[in-house]
């Protein structure tokens, strides 16, 4: 809030600075007209960027989208979730996301299901089951804004919200509304995706590569921390993953009793993929004994971390990116008031009503913020200010053209 | 000796549309193909079809019998090809061993080609009766909008490969909705050292290196890279389906068929 503050008083001077010289110089030349036009140009500017910094974001709650393939234990997983967060009384919000669901074993806290009727639209639009989903799914995305507004106004007292994608691993990650819906939690809370993978099935080499491939494609497409959670602990124990996650040689002996003609590219992907390891986060969980929750809730806190600390910067980047472009356009709407206003004779007095009256039309200022400016010119105007004046000036100009 | 394709695709990459323009092209060049529908939850066709798998075992049935939803019922489905892959489809096949071309329209479900063995077996079976088969992988060319995304679709379609170990062709889709086909042209010619500068912008620091192992593996083996395209345009799917004669040897030691000079030849 320190650079707010002084945001504030910058605005304040050069407001200052503005009124004064319109006081002193009732005569004034063009040179000064334009000088008085750019010190208000950038008191608008100021003042309206100082209103809102930054999206407006919060560390909390946390957001985990369980993905996964179909069969991996999605919905059992998350049951398991549930059941943790109310044992260990951690706050969480969960949200089903899919629509052809029957029962679901964990009360939803916002369903799909109520929104969209998944058979309806098979009917309505003459679906199969698999566009019948990418349909529902379509038309609850045109309305999750009002989910993010529901989750952002309980966002307080909330952890962590939950959320179950549909049986279809390509449903919610090659469709745009899968994207849309990513997009959107994660430019709002912290966002980790928790990719659920079946252990028993991914014991042959083969299949745990392209599950594995399949978990890098997410990342990419993404761009979300992940955590890979093995889960079906209970039937066969991850140990075996571990072990050729670590150690690449491992693998390739493993690959290498799996007699097959890709082999050799397979041993090179091994290698691509040992680097993308290194950037993982694994547990090994059972949906069905509950075993490993501690730890997996242990991988999405330092997931949200890095989330933190590298998504949000880029995060913080494309804002201020758009932010720059909006001021480019404010810049030259003012460069159009400014010439409006050269054109509408030399009279100061003109010039100052003229002012506040375009400032206002403008929308840029709210009223509140121009009114306690110019409270302020009248209370904090004293001699220093006057002398300050030219340096804070000069600073100013520099911060801003940089 | 016959041939085969087997068009697989996330849901919504086009693989009906794609089969169905094919069979028109086809047909216009008097060449013979038949589509198998694999896919138990389709419902309408545009296109004739040779083999259906709903006379083997319909979704609609498992799903209301036994209860379970629409992924668990498709599952359930493709056990049961599995398990008839000797009864059903081997009588099926036999009326097409003799020079045919087969393409067969999977299920879109990315789960069948990378998670479980079902189209593997599948695949070995239609080997064992003596096809040559290629798989054509789908990716909808809309969602290959910058680097991190091909990647992304080059992983998936990767992870489908390792499970086959099929001759493999890649195509982006809907081409023809791509409005910047410049930003496309970049990822069909790749060029290792661009993507891998502009991948490490986009991604975080960590990932430099796997950024770097990952564009090495693309470039070097140029294992993957992308065909488009374009419906609209008769050169396009001409262009693709000489790909992929190329790749399954289609015709190469094919001899003249009486059909080939037109019915009125027969009378002759």
């Amino acid at each position: 809030m320190d650079i707010d503050s002084k945001l504030d008083k910058f605005d304040v001077k050069s407001g200052v600075e503005g009124s004064s010289s319109m006081q002193v110089d009732s005569k004034g030349t063009a040179e000064e007209k334009d000088e008085l036009a750019d010190s208000m140009n950038k008191l608008n500017v100021e003042a309206s960027s100082s209103g809102q910094v930054g999206p407006s974001f919060r560390r909390k709650p946390v957001i985990i989208i369980v993905v996964g393939m179909a069969g991996s234990g999605k919905t059992t997983f998350l049951h398991r979730l549930v059941c943790h967060t109310q044992a260990s009384r951690i706050r969480g919000y969960v949200l089903n996301l899919d629509p052809a669901v029957m029962t679901l074993p964990y009360g939803a806290n916002i369903d799909i299901r109520d929104t969209v009727k998944y058979k309806e639209v098979m009917k309505q639009f003459n679906l199969g089951p698999n566009g019948g989903i990418m349909t529902s799914l379509n038309l609850f995305a045109t309305k999750f804004d009002e989910v993010i507004q529901v989750i952002e106004k309980r966002a307080d007292q909330l952890d962590y919200v939950l959320v179950d994608t549909p049986g279809q691993i390509e449903i919610f990650t090659w469709s745009a509304s899968g994207a849309i819906i990513t997009e959107a939690f994660a430019s709002t809370f912290p966002t980790v995706v928790a990719y659920v993978v079946d252990t028993p099935r991914s014991s042959s080499p083969v299949t745990f590569m392209s599950n594995m491939l399949y978990a890098c494609s997410i990342l990419y497409k993404t761009r979300l921390p992940l955590v890979l959670a093995f889960n079906k602990t209970d039937v066969a124990q991850h140990q075996f993953a571990l072990e050729w996650m670590e150690d690449f040689e491992a693998f390739q002996a493993a690959m290498r009793s799996d007699d097959s003609y890709m082999s050799t590219f397979a041993q090179s992907l091994s290698l691509a993929l040992d680097e993308f390891y290194k950037n993982l986060r694994s547990v090994g969980v059972s949906a069905v004994s509950g075993a490993g929750m501690d730890t997996f809730f242990k991988a999405i806190e330092a997931s949200a971390e890095e989330y933190m600390e590298t998504y949000k910067a880029d995060l913080d980047k494309r804002w201020a990116e758009k932010q720059r472009l909006e001021e480019e356009r404010r810049k030259h709407n003012m460069e159009k008031l400014r010439k409006d206003m050269e054109k509408s004779g030399g009279q100061s007095v003109v010039l100052s009503t003229g002012l506040k009256d375009k400032a206002q039309n403008s929308n840029m200022v709210d009223e509140d913020d121009e009114e306690e400016i110019e409270d302020d010119d009248f209370e904090t105007f004293t001699e220093e200010d006057v002398i300050d004046e030219d340096e804070d000036e000069d600073e100013e100009v520099g911060r801003f053209s940089s | 000796m016959g041939y085969a394709q087997l068009v697989i695709g996330p849901a919504g990459s086009g693989k009906s549309t794609y089969c169905s323009s094919l069979h028109r092209h086809c047909e216009a060049a008097g060449r013979s193909l038949h589509i198998v529908n694999l896919d138990p939850a389709a419902e309408q066709f545009d296109y004739p079809v040779a083999m259906d798998i709903r006379e083997l075992i319909c979704l609609d049935d498992v799903m209301e019998e036994l209860g379970m939803g629409p992924n668990g019922a498709l599952m359930y489905c493709m056990e049961e090809l599995e398990d008839n892959l000797d009864d059903w489809l081997t009588d099926e096949l036999d009326n097409y061993l003799d020079d045919d071309y087969l393409v067969f329209d999977c299920p879109g479900q990315i789960e069948l080609f990378s998670h479980v063995p079902v189209l593997r077996n599948f695949v070995e079976h239609l080997k064992s009766k003596n096809f040559n088969v290629c798989v054509v992988y789908l990716l909808d060319s809309q969602f290959i909008t910058d680097v991190t995304k091909f990647i992304s679709g080059c992983m998936a379609s990767l992870s489908a490969m390792v499970q086959f170990e099929l001759p493999h062709i890649n195509i982006l889709s809907k081409m023809d909705l791509v409005t910047n086909k410049r930003d496309i042209e970049d990822f069909l010619n790749p060029q290792g050292q661009v993507l891998l500068s502009e991948l490490n912008q986009l991604m975080a620091p960590q990932f430099l290196k796997l950024n770097k192992a990952l564009i090495e593996l693309i470039d070097q083996y140029s294992m993957v890279s992308f065909v488009p395209l374009d419906l609209r345009k008769e050169s396009s799917i001409r262009y693709i389906l000489s790909q992929i004669d190329n790749c399954i040897q289609y015709g190469e030691d094919a001899d003249v068929k009486v059909k080939d000079f037109g019915p009125e030849d027969i009378d002759d």
